[in-house]
């Protein structure tokens, strides 16, 4: 016999992800996941974000296949901070974030940062229960990754151009980058920033306590 | 990359719906993917058999339905479906500013049971 099912096989994680979101939203806290490929600065930006002084009350979630580095580099800053494992899985899903969530003080913050796992193509698909979506792309990847990677740039809020202190080392055009990032979501915040040399941080700080305060 | 975690939520899903419904068996289910989602149909089948032993699925075959991206042009408002792996833009004017209208399912639209 057959039977119709008609249902979205994530519709367990998306139903995850809103409660996710209603822990969040009862604490007033702002939820950011932030995304890239490996090794774009996910981390280093948090840093800059961290030193920053911006008066915001932040804690962070790091996800990671395995170990806790990104962890450490973020508990010098005396900060909320939990580590996720995910165990050779390739992006953050709602379950994870659902299971940490009480090791953060969230009546205590402001925002919570969720580094996601590097990759740029599937922490797209999964909610974990964020307000927004931020991605980083790192010039040094190249101009053809809008284009390639279509989805993430549409879904995110803001797009962080890291490493921007390369530029004079390499053949990679930025206007381009932007260009076809801003015709695929013409809503996209776009920051320039070395988190070498703490370029755009400010612009990013600005922005982010703007946001919050919505 | 994902597709354990894809397959282990599809298991669940399928399984739920048996136990409700008081069914034995799954002899099949029919799946639609779009080739935006992320999701490998040969990776998806190849965990799927993994995950199937001692379930309720254990006899079930998978067939997925791969569903092309569409998306539809701001700029010149062509509906085009792209046949290229990966850069999208509109085949007509070439304009990458668009919204996708298919491409990104991951859906399980019925299956056979006993
Ligand atoms: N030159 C330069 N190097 C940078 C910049 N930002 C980060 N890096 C370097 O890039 C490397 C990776 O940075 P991380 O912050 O660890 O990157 P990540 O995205 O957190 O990496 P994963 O968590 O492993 O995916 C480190 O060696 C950083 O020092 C930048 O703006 N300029
Ligand atoms: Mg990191
Ligand atoms: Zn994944
Ligand atoms: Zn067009």
């Amino acid at each position: 016999m057959k039977v119709k099912v008609v249902t979205k096989i994530l519709e367990a994680n998306d139903r995850i992800a809103l409660e996710n979101r209603k822990l969040f939203d009862a604490a007033d806290v702002f939820v950011i996941n932030l995304m890239s490929a490996p090794g774009a600065g996910k981390t280093s930006l948090l840093e800059k974000t961290l030193s920053a002084k911006s008066g915001l009350k932040i804690g962070v979630i790091e996800g990671d296949i395995a170990g806790s580095d990104d962890a450490e580099r973020i508990e010098k800053f005396s900060v909320p901070v939990v580590q996720i494992n995910t165990g050779g899985a390739c992006h953050l899903d709602a379950n994870m974030i659902n299971e940490v969530i009480s090791d953060l003080p969230l009546n205590a913050l402001d925002i919570v940062f969720i580094e996601n796992v590097g990759n740029l193509v599937c922490p797209a698909e999964f909610k974990v229960g964020e307000d927004m979506k931020v991605m980083l792309l790192s010039i040094a990847e190249g101009h053809d990754k809008p284009l390639k990677y279509p989805l993430m740039f549409q879904e995110s809020s803001a797009l962080i151009l890291n490493k921007i202190d390369l530029a004079p080392y390499l053949d990679v055009d930025i206007n381009k980058i932007k260009k076809d990032a801003l015709s695929l979501n013409p809503g996209l915040k776009i920051f320039d920033v070395s988190c070498k040399t703490g370029e755009g941080i400010s612009e990013w700080i600005e922005w982010l306590k703007g946001r919050h305060g919505r | 990359m994902h597709e354990v975690s894809i397959a282990l939520n599809l298991l669940e899903i399928v399984s739920e719906q048996c136990r409700k419904n008081g069914y034995s068996r799954i002899e099949s289910i029919n799946l639609k993917i779009g080739r935006a989602s992320g999701v490998m149909p040969d990776a998806l089948l190849f965990a799927f058999e993994a995950i199937k032993i001692d379930s309720i699925a254990k006899g079930a075959s998978l067939n997925i339905e791969e569903v092309p991206v569409s998306g539809l042009c701001n700029n010149c408002r062509n509906n085009f479906t792209v046949v290229e792996e990966y850069v999208l833009c509109c085949p007509v004017c070439k304009g990458t500013s668009f919204s996708i209208t298919a491409g990104r399912e991951m859906d399980i639209i019925d299956m056979e049971v006993s």
